[in-house]
């Protein structure tokens, strides 16, 4: 009971819920599971015809998913981000604090720890992954390290808000027109790798034409 | 109200609270307008073969789209109960909200397509498209070919003829060998 009330109320799925990008990646994994799952139990399908469709729909998912996580995520996360800093929020207060949404990201993760202390500590401790090895503080500005002093920090909503946005259109166009158009090129190769397709002969293009005998 | 004040209307209500069902809900919706599409448009494949996927497709989404909305806010619902600390039950909220959501993606969906789907096509008049050809059946192989006997002009035993006795009375060489040896 313990168990399940701690990840009810874990900070860190509440993190994955709240982002776009993780929680569909997430829901996209399931899907895959889910479809082929249902498909295999499935008692009024031939065994042949369930494998063939089950591989299918695992396929469609997996291409998706690889598709939405290595074109479409780095995309409109960097694109929307500034797009929203330059034309929509371009006199807001906020994202001049912030160069791109893997330090507005940090910055949130902390400003949701609710200790002040833990918060500090954390700043001070971590260290960027480049070769001068700089602490992370280094990229925060007076105004951040200000607000995360505070006890009810400022989370820039409106950041968060457009990065969200963003994230939904991209997830949107990603997953519902432009990584079915991929994985319908992917599937097929995929199934006659499998063996679960026949390779078109090439011979039946001369055997339709030969009708004289 | 200009196109900016909706977006950034949009975008502060998102970075307050950008709830799991939003994107999915909204995912969900487009694929049942463009996968029908598509496959409408799809010019390889015959009338009957289109109309019976772009329906099934649609129908899929069509039932997703409450399903996903259903089990976020039943999930979320459950929070409020369960908790009493404001902050706490807020996360709870979120957090039941996304488990809801994962939910009908891994069971809720797909079993009420396999049992709500068939009977609803069956109603409308609309059977699977028989496949062109049956797939257990063996089509790019070759029925074994005859061979070439070859003809040996010294040789009369090599030649692919009836024997005298079997030319007329081919019963003898038919029927179940069932009792012969």
């Amino acid at each position: 009971m313990i168990g399940l009330t701690n990840i009810v109320t874990s900070s860190q799925l509440a993190s994955i819920a709240q982002n776009t990008t993780q929680s569909v990646a997430l829901e996209t994994t399931l899907k895959s599971i889910g479809r082929p799952g249902f498909i295999l139990i499935d008692k009024d399908i031939d065994s042949n015809t369930k494998q063939y469709a089950a591989a299918k729909e695992f396929l469609y998912q997996a291409t998706c998913l690889a598709v939405y996580m290595a074109l479409i995520v780095p995309v409109f996360r960097k694109g929307g981000f500034k797009f929203a800093k330059e034309k929509i929020f371009k006199n807001t207060a906020g994202f001049e604090n912030f160069a791109n949404v893997k330090e507005y990201m940090h910055y949130r993760k902390l400003a949701d720890n609710p200790s002040v202390k833990n918060r500090i500590q954390t700043l001070d401790k971590e260290i960027l992954t480049d070769a001068n090895k700089t602490l992370v503080r280094e990229k925060y500005n007076d105004t951040l390290i200000k607000e995360l002093h505070k006890e009810t920090p400022d989370k820039f909503t409106d950041v968060k808000g457009a990065i969200e946005l963003s994230n939904i259109i991209g997830s949107v166009l990603g997953l519902a027109i432009f990584a079915p158009q991929v994985s319908h090129a992917f599937i097929h190769p995929a199934l006659r790798f499998l063996g679960l397709e026949e390779k078109k002969q090439p011979q039946q293009k001369d055997q339709q034409l030969d009708t004289t005998v | 109200m200009s196109i900016n004040n909706i977006i950034k209307k949009t975008c502060k209500a998102l970075g307050e609270n950008n709830k799991p069902t939003y994107v999915v809900m909204a995912i969900a919706t487009v694929k049942g307008i463009c996968r029908p599409l598509f496959t409408m448009m799809d010019k390889t494949e015959s009338p009957e073969t289109k109309k019976y996927t772009a329906l099934r497709e649609g129908l899929t989404e069509a039932i997703a789209i409450p399903a996903y909305w259903g089990c976020g806010e039943m999930a979320g619902k459950l929070a409020s109960k369960c908790f009493e600390d404001k902050h706490l039950a807020s996360r709870a909220k979120t957090n039941l909200m996304f488990i809801g959501v994962c939910t009908a993606a891994l069971f809720v969906i797909p079993a009420l397509c396999s049992v709500a789907i068939k009977p609803i096509m069956d109603k409308l008049g609309l059977k699977a498209p028989e496949k062109k050809e049956d797939k257990n059946l063996d089509i790019n192989s070759q029925a074994p070919q005859m061979t070439k006997t070859p003809i040996l002009q010294n040789n009369k035993t090599a030649l692919n003829y009836y024997s005298r006795a079997g030319m007329f009375n081919n019963n003898i060489y038919s029927g179940m060998k069932a009792g012969r040896i």
